[in-house]
């Protein structure tokens, strides 16, 4: 089965600055494939090329060099666009149009009859939770309105692979977990679902992948469990009945102790101290062990740690350019 | 092929709910209202007056129409980017120019239609209540099928401005494609002074800079048979045929590179 | 760094669209083309009726643009007095020159250019021109008004009395008035005198021309010279006719120009200064200039007398 989304060394420059003196290279080589049926998260920073990505992938813009597909077509290939759904960033539609009268005239658009229209229109609306304001022109909806009106129209065809730029941007957290929870329903339907964020609190708890952009470059990609399982930061120990003696003991390798309470203490390792040994010299001391876990990486440690990295090689890169 | 007839008809919607059929009211008012007054002036120019102001007022109100809305046409979409959901749509960029040209086409075939409706049921109530006698003096009869040649090449010319519009409207901001359209406008209806430049300047290099200017430049001029028609004055189905294949070769012209210039746009 | 869309073949396209472009605008062109040749007749008739002929309503409709304007009524009054000449001569009316003219210097009362050559092309006789002489001095005199200054003004007015109203006591007082401005040239007052003096000769006529010829615009220099090289049509007549008296044909042939030319008294036939055989009359010998001369027709007929 070939990836529902293939990325291959996709680049963008702009020319920016009036005497045109350098470009700018908002993407730099990305190359990405997305499986059919994953829910994919394009992650990264404000201005890091997740929108850019998301505009190559919808011929809005051109790219300087590399190539994509979209379910086995090159991008920008029309028919291919029945299968595809699309929510822009911060989306304006018609203001002058009512939320009804927008959805069927983008159902128009895909050739469908006038009562399969209005079918769609109105399941899609109930489903985005949006009620009798359906009869209001859109110049009288709120920002978050609009978004739910965006997703409705990006799931008119039933598409196959949805792309979303920012869905949760605007909503309330009610909002934002009613887009989580129609992810998921898109998930197991079976289709691909491709969304960019900069909050990672959704990612971690919707994508099966992830894929991490910063400075225009991908500083990492793959399955979540993956890249953070290797990513042990130390270990948390919980014990009990812990005499002074023995938190003595520890104390020059804890980097942190905190009392729990009645005698229970949980202590922070580091990595440099092989919890084995402890847990022998602690039992030999007739301290008890609750439990020992990794402490792992949050996606945002993980995060901060590679957009700071990819930002460093970058203006390296360019104090390297600016010397030639 | 139904995609641009649906993009066209959402531009002609639009267009009706952004109040343009108010101008209508005011075209109509303007002609009834002067009907009247000039019923007190003297007798025998004022059929004339009314077929000059109403099809001046046709032409005029359908620039505006064809400018303001032309201009934006493409550019607001862009500027508002209403147009990124647009284009995830199984619609080429081809398509969505076309059909965005058809729109306002039809918006002003509907407007010319109803102004014109309007004179002639103000030329007809002047014929009714002007004795025969009085009517001999008139150049020409009061509800004169020939002010449709008139009404018919205002309308090519209006399709033409549209293209014109669109075509700046396809890279540049709306105030410069305004400017643009505007001033392309006023240049097309001297364009007719251009021909006998040569006549004038002394240098060849001049005139034959002139002569160029003239023939790229769209003749705007040759659509103003209003004076012609007003005065009963034949217009042969010859001109009206050349002229008409001109606008719509030239406007054929505007909609190839508007298309070209469109489907390679990077829309930030 | 321009990106273009890939796969699509896009230099391929750009040539088309551009062939597209460009075809479709050489064919409207041609359209165009045939049109102006087919229906030329049309926009002459329309031109008849001029839309605007009070020149101060076309001063406030211009808005700010009265000099623009001024240029473009300029260019059509030149326009329309070369359509009517291209026309045959029955059918030239010259009806919206004094208009367009009128129209001209009241939106740009400075257009020194629209009086002067506006006041020769009125002048000229028919039906090679209005022949409203009356116009041209009206023009002038507003022109006067407008520049007080300006000698060239009085100067043309007393050229147009002299030249075709033959009035040389008229036209001497003016170039005596055109004398008296500050900067007008030494030679108006002599000129006046002679004028006043001699009035009906042909030299003083072409001193004022030869004035004229000075001038730097290229119209007023065109139509002096067709008027000298008239006079000179004048002179060569005179001689011709002398000729022509002095040896006539044998009793019973006519008179000819061949004939002047096999007695050797001729070397050729002789032609006027534009190159158009004269013409004699068969019975009198009276000679004249052929009517299809450029400088048809001739100012002064002047007969020498019968020798």
């Amino acid at each position: 089965m070939p990836p529902a989304i293939q990325i291959e060394e996709l680049t963008k420059d702009y020319a920016i600055g009036f005497w045109r003196k350098r470009p700018y290279r908002a993407l730099d080589r990305l190359s990405l494939a997305i499986e059919a049926g994953e829910v994919f998260g394009f992650l990264g920073p404000n201005g890091a090329g997740k929108t850019t990505t998301l505009k190559l992938l919808m011929q809005l813009i051109f790219p300087t060099s590399g190539r994509a597909e979209i379910l086995g077509h090159p991008v920008g290939h029309v028919a291919t666009r029945r299968q595809i759904g699309y929510l822009p960033e911060n989306p304006y539609f018609y203001d002058y149009l009512t939320a009804e009268e927008l959805l069927d005239y983008f159902a128009q658009l895909f050739g469908y009859a006038a009562a399969d229209r209005r079918t769609r229109v109105s399941r899609l609306l109930d489903k985005v939770g949006i009620g009798a304001e359906r009869r209001l022109q859109l110049r009288k909806f709120s920002k978050g309105m609009v978004q739910r009106v965006g997703i409705a129209q990006a799931l008119i065809n039933d598409p196959a692979v949805i792309f979303l730029d920012e869905p949760m941007s605007g909503l309330d957290p009610l909002g934002r977990r009613d887009v989580r929870r129609l992810i998921l329903e898109l998930r197991d339907q079976g289709r691909t679902v491709f969304f960019s964020s900069h909050i990672l609190a959704d990612a971690e708890a919707l994508c099966s992948r992830v894929g991490v952009v910063a400075g225009g470059r991908l500083a990492a990609a793959g399955r979540l469990s993956d890249m953070l399982a290797f990513e042990i930061r130390g270990w948390e120990l919980v014990i009990a009945n812990a005499s002074p003696e023995s938190l003595a003991r520890l104390a020059p390798i804890a980097r942190k102790t905190t009392d729990i309470s009645h005698g229970r203490y949980s202590v922070e390792l580091s990595l440099d101290h092989p919890p084995e040994q402890v847990l022998a010299d602690l039992s030999a001391m007739g301290a008890s062990v609750v439990s020992l876990n990794p402490i792992r990486d949050t996606l945002e440690d993980f995060f901060v740690r590679r957009v700071a990295e990819a930002g460093s090689a970058r203006s390296v890169e360019e104090a390297a350019h600016a010397r030639d | 092929m139904r995609a641009i007839s649906r993009i066209a008809v959402s531009v002609f919607r639009e267009s009706v709910r952004d109040r343009v059929p108010y101008n209508l009211v005011l075209f109509a008012v303007l002609l009834i209202a002067s009907s009247f007054l000039l019923g007190q002036l003297t007798a025998g120019q004022d059929v004339k007056i009314i077929k000059d102001l109403g099809l001046a007022a046709t032409a005029v109100f359908g620039l505006f129409i064809a400018i303001f809305i032309g201009i934006g046409l493409v550019s607001k979409e862009v500027e508002r980017r209403s147009i990124y959901a647009l284009l995830a749509k199984p619609i080429s960029r081809p398509e969505l120019v076309l059909g965005k040209y058809a729109g306002l086409v039809l918006t002003l075939a509907v407007n010319v239609a109803v102004m014109t409706i309007a004179l002639y049921v103000v030329l007809a109530y002047m014929t009714w209540t002007t004795p025969p006698a009085l009517q001999t003096a008139w150049d020409a009869p009061g509800v004169d099928p020939a002010l449709l040649k008139a009404v018919f090449l205002i309308f090519v010319e209006l399709m033409l401005i549209t293209g014109l519009a669109l075509f700046f409207s396809t890279f540049s901001t709306p105030m410069l494609s305004a400017a643009l359209t505007f001033g392309l406008y006023i240049v097309g209806h001297f364009n007719a002074d251009l021909r006998n430049f040569e006549q004038v300047v002394e240098s060849r290099s001049a005139a034959w800079l002139a002569r160029g200017l003239y023939h790229i430049l769209p003749d705007l001029s040759a659509f103003d048979v209003k004076t012609q028609v007003v005065h009963g004055l034949a217009v042969p189905g010859g001109y009206l045929a050349l002229t008409t294949g001109y606008g719509l070769l030239y406007i054929a012209a505007l909609l190839i590179a508007a298309t070209f210039i469109f489907s390679r746009r990077d829309f930030k | 760094m321009k990106a273009t869309p890939a796969g699509i073949g896009s230099r391929g396209a750009t040539a088309v669209a551009v062939a597209g472009v460009i075809g479709c605008l050489s064919a409207a062109v041609g359209l165009q083309i045939a049109r102006d040749r087919i229906h030329a007749g049309e926009t002459r008739e329309t031109e008849r009726i001029l839309y605007v002929r009070s020149g101060e309503a076309a001063k406030r409709l211009a808005l700010d643009f009265d000099a623009l304007w001024a240029d473009v009524y300029w260019i059509r009054a030149i326009q329309h007095y070369g359509g009517e000449r291209l026309a045959s001569a029955r059918d030239r009316k010259y009806e919206l020159l004094f208009p367009l003219v009128d129209l001209t210097t009241t939106l740009d009362p400075y257009f020194t250019i629209a009086y002067r050559f506006g006041a020769i092309f009125l002048s000229e006789a028919a039906p090679g021109g209005p022949g409203r002489p009356d116009q041209a001095i009206a023009l002038l005199r507003k022109g006067y008004a407008a520049q007080p200054g300006k000698w060239q003004y009085l100067h043309d007015i007393g050229f147009v009395y002299y030249w075709h109203y033959r009035d040389f006591k008229t036209a001497a007082m003016w170039f005596e008035r055109a004398a008296d401005l500050p900067d007008s040239p030494t030679w108006l007052r002599p000129l006046a005198a002679s004028v006043l003096g001699a009035g009906n000769d042909r030299a003083s006529a072409r001193f004022l021309w030869n004035q004229i010829l000075q001038s730097e615009e290229e119209w007023l220099k065109r139509t002096a010279e067709r008027s000298l090289r008239q006079l000179d049509a004048l002179d060569a007549i005179d001689q011709l006719q002398a000729i022509a008296r002095r040896f006539p044909p044998p009793p019973g042939q006519p008179y000819s120009w061949e004939s002047l030319v096999r007695r050797g008294i001729l070397r050729g036939i002789p032609a006027d200064p534009a190159g158009t055989p004269f013409d004699i009359d068969a019975a009198t010998g009276a000679v004249s200039l052929s009517a299809s001369s450029p400088l048809h027709p001739l100012p002064h007929r002047q007969t020498a007398p019968a020798s």
